[in-house]
């Protein structure tokens, strides 16, 4: 990075920012600071439920993801639509007529306090741990490859963005967020059309489709009913449409996104507009990780892209071993170039480039190994390192300052949304009641604020210490996945099944959290079943329950 | 308020441009159904 590099960066993380300090300046009623006012519009909703969700690890991860395995992860977004389809018919209408601030809120005046405190709970534990590791994942990859100092870079990212959400509450983190998706989308933009631009000079972009296509990275739908398969259509039509319901139904960080503003109509466009963009967004962030695959086909890759991990495994005396591989790595890319520059893909071609590109995995794979023994492993996959080293090695300057933005802000966007639920569930669901429950209004306003810079304290002090985590990128899916089962089968049962009441409930839940924990610690399946569990296990407990233990209380 | 009262339209509240919100609820979903022909198609000419 030079000095135009860094302009262009510092100018982009702190404009945005500034200019919603500048619009939410003057002081702040609870209502204003935790739902934002009246003038927030759908496009504004929109954009800003699109920015929670699509944090630093999509833009650093997806294109290295579409690198490695192709593009068919897109399919795991498939059951989003009808799951926002489902928020704006049932979850939205009971949440803006009862003008609550929380969808916790919701739980309490349901079934009561105890369950209300317990759904609160669980989402608070959840997403105060997620936001450190938001913070960590872009922090660790940034200072390995740019050289920062890794806590420096996490205070910075992380400051910023406690003060300003802390300081404007909802309204600054919508404003906020509408501009950081558009830097995302230009700078995302601009490195797809580079990626395409730096392709050799011959092949044309249509051209470059089926080369990929034909080393097997373009296959986007797979309607494959083989249990075998990582993704498939049905895969991510079903198992997509509950991680997808449990996140914008019970989530806060996202609940308050489609809150703001107020108006029902507002809410459901904007959750609309994720039902339609997101699968095409996701699409195209994976097509670009396809070209820098096909790019780097025609330009040596490194064999390993976690450079400062392969030094440091160098330096502890794997030189040798190394350097073998990358002989041999060097020779397979040679050989895989030069045919795919004689004939492409073709049916005589095909097989050979195949088994070359199988090869070349096999010795990153090797890379990997050698690696590990030196006790030089890196805490992320080496496939997230892709993306941004194709930035800073390819890309011109000015650009690369750019997209070191639009991973800032990615960052920014969504830890921001996180700390403003963090703050206003603190406040709305456990100050306001339990501690000091007939305060003024600007009490709260205080209170929320305070709150919001301690999450933000937390969310850095985890950041700080999750180098003690094994593999960043899962653990953040990992802690989702076992706590959102639990509260999506809350805000089930309180929505169809009517005869259950609030102890029932409340024991069916900390039950499945109980079971769900054990499962998690005893058995090996994929922790996206944990949501399905813990979601079924609410409702037939609650159910259970309800009819032996509590019988009475719903004659009541 | 309770029960199934919270899950009706509010009072005067349709979607704009749509007429009801089920109708806005098909069109997405509709949309989205192009998109995955689209996908399909992509697949099967590049792969």
């Amino acid at each position: 990075m030079n000095r135009l590099d860094y302009v262009v960066l510092i100018a982009t993380i702190l404009a945005i920012p500034l200019y919603g300090l500048w619009r939410t300046r003057g002081r702040k009623t609870l209502g204003y600071y935790i739902k934002g006012d009246e003038s927030i519009r759908w496009a504004t909703i929109g954009l800003s439920v699109l920015a929670t969700q699509a944090g630093p690890i999509t833009f650093l991860s997806m294109p290295g993801q579409a690198y490695e395995s192709g593009i068919g992860f897109v399919q795991n977004y498939f059951g989003q639509p009808f799951a926002l389809i489902t928020v704006c018919a049932v979850f939205v209408p009971i949440f803006q007529r009862l003008k609550v601030y929380t969808a916790y809120e919701y739980l309490g005046q349901r079934f009561d306090q105890k369950t209300r405190l317990l759904g609160a709970f669980l989402f608070l534990i959840q997403r105060g741990l997620a936001a450190g590791i938001t913070i960590y994942a872009p922090a660790i990859i940034l200072s390995a490859l740019l050289g920062w100092r890794l806590n420096l870079t996490i205070w910075l990212a992380g400051g910023l963005v406690v003060a300003y959400t802390a300081f404007g509450g909802t309204k600054i983190v919508s404003i906020t967020q509408r501009y950081q998706i558009l830097i995302i989308f230009v700078g995302m933009a601009l490195a797809f059309i580079i990626a395409v631009h730096r392709l050799p000079a011959g092949l044309s972009f249509g051209r470059a489709l089926t080369v990929a296509g034909g080393m097997g990275k373009l296959q986007a739908v797979d309607f494959s009913l083989d249990p075998d398969r990582r993704y498939t259509f049905w895969s991510g039509i079903f198992g997509g449409f509950f991680l997808a319901l449990s996140y914008f139904g019970a989530d806060q960080s996202q609940v308050q996104r489609y809150l703001a503003g107020g108006s029902l109509t507002a809410s459901r466009f904007g959750l609309l507009f994720n039902a339609v963009v997101k699968v095409p967004m996701q699409f195209l962030i994976l097509l670009l990780g396809a070209m820098v695959f096909l790019f780097y086909q025609f330009e040596e890759p490194p064999i390993y892209f976690n450079r400062p991990a392969y030094d440091r495994a160098i330096a502890l005396g794997h030189g040798a071993e190394l350097n073998e591989l990358q002989a041999e790595f060097d020779d397979v890319f040679a050989r895989k170039r030069d045919l795919l520059n004689s004939s492409g893909v073709n049916s005589a071609s095909r097989q050979e480039i195949l088994q070359l590109d199988a090869k070349a995995r096999e010795l990153r794979d090797r890379a990997k190994a050698v690696l590990e023994r030196a006790g030089a492993s890196p805490k992320s996959k080496d496939s997230d390192y892709v993306f941004i080293t194709f930035v800073l090695q390819h890309l011109p300057h000015g650009v690369v300052g750019l997209l070191i933005a639009v991973i800032l802000c990615a960052t920014m966007s969504a830890t921001a949304a996180t700390l403003n639920a963090l703050g206003s569930t603190s406040a709305v669901d456990f100050y306001r009641p339990l501690i000091r429950p007939n305060a003024p209004d600007h009490h709260y306003v205080v209170a929320t604020e305070l709150l919001t810079i301690a999450w933000g304290l937390v969310a850095i002090g985890v950041a700080s210490y999750a180098s003690l985590v094994e593999n960043l990128i899962e653990t953040g899916n990992i802690l989702g996945s076992i706590f959102y089962g639990s509260i999506l089968g809350l805000f089930l049962v309180a929505f169809f099944l009517r005869s259950v009441r609030g102890s029932a409930v409340f024991f069916a839940a900390l039950l499945a959290q109980c079971l769900v924990l054990i499962l998690f610690w005893t058995l090996s399946i994929s922790y996206l079943w944990y949501n399905l569990i813990g979601c079924a296990a609410v409702l037939v407990f609650s159910l259970a329950l309800q009819r032996t233990i509590f019988a009475k209380s719903s004659l009541a | 308020m309770k029960g199934r009262d919270l899950q009706s339209e509010p009072n005067g509240d349709s979607a704009p441009l749509f007429g009801s919100w089920p109708k806005a609820y098909c069109v997405a979903l509709g949309i989205f159904a192009f998109e995955i022909v689209l996908f399909y198609a992509f697949t099967v000419v590049f792969s």
